[in-house]
């Protein structure tokens, strides 16, 4: 509804909108064409119509109730739709959606390199935003103006500085879990600026002393739906310290953008200053060497992996977490999901059992 | 180094073939009291080829037992651009293609149990799964795989194997080549294909620095031109299925399918599917047919059920069905085709981009419409394939459409290629007897 809000409010002043599939796309190309985006995250809960059954049960949740979504119409406040080069899942969705029915509109990809980073990677980047830009040109009828994604990439780099402060000094911060994912995830659809004013206010509580006096946990996962998660968390009598959700953390940079230049090319490195997420491939140790820097730096006293079922990339980065974290003594408690509306009971029961588990042996001498 | 090369050379050179005459003329004798080219069953006499196949596989895996350290070894992805490495010497393992030997001797779920215990999900892909699991038993059914000294990987078959061969690398701690085609919808841009050429040269670097020395470009060259031969070699073979009776069946290509994986670029390959075609114009000629009495024709999508073929194909075979072409073993007559020996990393790059996994649904339907009227196939069994998303996403839409444009009947039969418990025995064979029916 929100999301639905957000579009109206922006055709007003002009601008197109496209709805997004998980997970790394480079915003600010859209912000400099006056694009507006929309995210799409499932939606979770039940998929809409029967759509969702042109997809075999054993593919994610999230994909399914994606077709399901655009199928029954879900999405038809957009002029166009955009699908990164995430996953298989999400690769098939971007041909049967826009070839076999569900979506009917324009629909875009963006293809990240999943290859490392060395300079064929590096040019591959440009050459697919310069590609991209030129199908937004299409819709919007305007071609992308450098001066304006210099701008974009600054205003962008803002709303990145604030993200990464708020979540790496989260313990400083008076919100509950469920405020603080609620104003990150609306990221996901304000208009740029509107979203920088919100996490600029947010900031600002940032106090130097310690808010938070819960057992601190690190996440790392898709993404933190159901919701609901976070209250059962919270009523458990902990809270997350550090995350590595794909749809959070993962989509911070872990340094600024270079100053100057030319701006396609700053956009262009950014992608390769991300943290690692299995998504976009790269070395699984170096992934395992963050997460475990993440979760010292963060005082953390215990793991959460939280996956969507049969989601692949995450999947077969478990075990080397398992390990990694088995190694230095840290609990882990292993979650899947499926989109769910709402946690079940024996999840929240586990959650508790967990953090109890985690804050005794805190206390233990 | 010295005495490893030397043993490794005796065993493929000497030794080897020593093992496998012995073998073929045992094999002889048995085949003697038999009664040999009789054909069995609801089946046609079997292929001679395939006793040639067996030798070529037995081979490949006993020269492997001595590789590592010997010559370099490389562990390679089935759609990876293997050409470029062979100049430099390199062994090749094919972690699908042992995958599937190891479905066909049933023993996925123990290795599958393995990497289970290590933290691997059961949904993920059961050839992974096999590899995982055998990489931390080291387990096999080919008596030993060689240690890697780098691994190839391409995406063009499916995302999978980059999370895959990410975990193989931490394991085995050696470099990971990932050739990285993006997803082709329509034609592939131009700037996709310099992406593909520039990473193809960026491997050469890598695998020369691996194999301590530098690509011979003539070598290169032929290699690229056997493959683009061995491909053309295997399409002719695929094209026999057209007569009717069929020659095969499609459960024979799946196996016959592994030189042109495996040994793609040598003349070994080319020289197998020369004696495979000749033998298949040669039955076609006679009109001798994969099974007795061919009634009705299909198409098969998607990889095979590797445990359960015999069973398959035999109450197929008993029904009068025949599989007479694949999407899967199509796909490796298509894309070899855009070879060219004078341009290898840009023909290379072209070819590997357009492979059947790594287009869009609608040029897959056309694939699949083109094999049904070219082999006149009036039925389509689609495995839906729990364990692998890339080939299995789209087919119910796929299905319907084949049905209503060219009136081709479907069956969506769901199984997983390498792990026999995700197969309902009973449920399987009762929709296949009732999808039979509709034939009636
Ligand atoms: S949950 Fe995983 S498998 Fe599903 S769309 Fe996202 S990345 Fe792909
Ligand atoms: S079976 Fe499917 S998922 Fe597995 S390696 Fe092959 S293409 Fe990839």
């Amino acid at each position: 509804m929100m999301r639905t809000a957000a579009i109206y409010a922006e055709r007003k002043l002009g601008h197109k909108t496209v709805a997004v599939l998980p997970v790394h796309y480079p915003r600010e190309i859209f912000t400099a064409m006056d694009v507006h985006t929309v995210e799409l995250w499932g939606p979770p809960g039940p998929p809409r119509g029967p759509d969702a059954g042109r997809i075999q049960a054993y593919a994610c949740a999230v994909v399914r109730n994606a077709l399901a979504f655009l199928a029954s119409g879900g999405a038809d406040a957009a002029d166009a739709i955009l699908f990164p080069h995430t996953c298989d899942s999400i690769q098939g969705l971007a041909t049967l959606a826009p070839d076999f029915g569900g979506w009917g509109k324009p629909a875009l990809r963006y293809l990240h390199p999943k290859g490392g980073d060395g300079p064929a990677a590096r040019t591959f980047v440009r050459a697919e935003l310069v590609h991209l830009a030129d199908r937004l040109a299409e819709l919007t009828g305007r071609p992308l103006a450098l001066p304006r994604l210099a701008e974009a990439i600054r205003l962008h780099a803002r709303i990145d500085r604030l993200r990464g402060e708020i979540l790496s000094r989260r313990a400083f911060l008076g919100m509950d879990d469920r405020e603080l994912y609620r104003l990150l995830r609306r990221g996901e659809f304000l208009a740029p600026g509107d979203h920088l004013a919100e996490l600029a206010a947010a900031a600002r509580g940032l106090g130097g002393e310690r808010a938070q006096r819960g057992v601190p946990l690190m996440v790392t996962g898709y993404v933190p739906e159901p919701a609901t998660i976070l209250d059962s968390l919270a009523s458990a009598g902990a809270f997350v310290a550090a995350d590595d959700y794909a749809a959070v953390g993962r989509r911070v940079p872990l340094s600024p953008p270079a100053d100057g230049g030319d701006p396609l090319d700053t956009l262009a490195a950014k992608a390769f200053t991300m943290p690692p997420c299995p998504t976009r491939g790269g070395d699984q140790d170096v992934r395992m060497e963050y997460l475990e820097t993440l979760y010292r730096r963060s005082e953390s006293a215990g793991l959460i992996v939280h996956i969507q079922k049969f989601c692949e990339p995450e999947l077969f980065d478990v075990p080397a977490i398992r390990r990694r974290f088995a190694r230095i003594g840290a609990p882990l408690l292993y979650l899947e999901g499926e989109m769910e509306a709402s946690l079940s009971g024996q999840v929240v029961t586990r959650l508790e059992a967990f953090v109890e588990m985690v804050d005794a042996g805190r206390k233990a001498p | 180094m010295i005495a490893r090369r030397v043993r490794y050379e005796i065993t493929a050179r000497a030794l080897g073939p020593a093992l496998v005459a012995m073998e073929r003329w045992r094999s002889r004798l048995r085949r003697r009291g038999r009664g040999a080219g009789r054909a069995e069953g609801p089946f046609g006499p079997p292929l001679e080829s395939t006793r040639k196949l067996k030798e070529l596989t037995a081979l490949h895996y006993l020269a492997g037992r001595f590789a590592d350290g010997a010559v370099p070894v490389a562990w390679v992805t089935s759609g990876f651009p293997v050409e470029m490495l062979r100049p430099l010497g390199f062994h090749t393992v094919y972690p699908e293609n042992h995958g599937a030997i190891c479905s066909v001797k049933r023993m996925v779920p123990e290795l599958s149990d393995a990497a289970e215990r290590e933290g691997y999900s059961r949904d993920l892909c059961g050839y992974a799964r096999a590899d995982l699991g055998s990489v931390a038993t080291g387990k096999t059914p080919v008596g030993r795989l060689p240690r890697p000294d780098l691994l190839c990987c391409c995406t063009n078959i499916c995302q999978t194997v980059l999370y895959w061969y990410r975990a193989l690398a931490a394991h085995f701690r050696v470099p990971l080549v990932v050739i990285d085609t993006p997803f082709v919808y329509g034609e592939a841009q131009p700037h996709l294909l310099a992406y593909v050429a520039d990473q193809l040269r960026e491997l050469t670097e890598i695998a020369e620095r691996v194999a301590g020395r530098k690509v011979d470009r003539a070598a290169l060259v032929e290699t690229m031109r056997l493959a683009r031969e061995g491909t053309r070699l295997w399409d002719e073979c695929l094209r026999a299925g057209r007569a009717r009776p069929s020659p095969w069946t499609g459960f024979d290509s799946f196996f016959h399918l592994a030189p042109i994986v495996a040994m793609r670029g040598t003349r070994e390959c080319n020289a197998y599917y020369r004696m495979l075609r000749d033998e298949l114009n040669d039955r076609v000629a006679r009109g001798v047919g994969g099974i007795a009495d061919e009634r009705v024709r299909l198409l098969w999508d998607n990889l095979p059920i590797w445990f359960n073929l015999r069973d398959l194909s035999t109450v197929l075979a008993r029904n009068g069905f025949n599989i007479v072409c694949a999407t899967y073993t199509n796909a490796w007559a298509e894309a070899g085709s855009m070879i060219d020996p004078a341009d290898p990393e840009g023909s290379s790059a072209r070819a590997y981009l357009h492979v059947l996994l790594n287009r869009d649904l609608p040029h897959k339907i056309s694939i699949m419409k083109r094999l049904c009227r070219e082999h006149g196939a009036t039925g389509a069994i689609f495995h839906s394939d729990r364990s692998c998303k890339p080939y299995s996403i789209g087919q119910i839409d796929l299905m319907g459409r084949l049905a209503s444009e060219t009136g081709v009947k479907g069956l969506l039969l769901e199984a997983d290629h390498a792990d026999p418990r995700a197969w309902s025995e009973a449920q399987a064979y009762n929709r296949l007897h009732a999808f039979m029916e509709l034939f009636a």
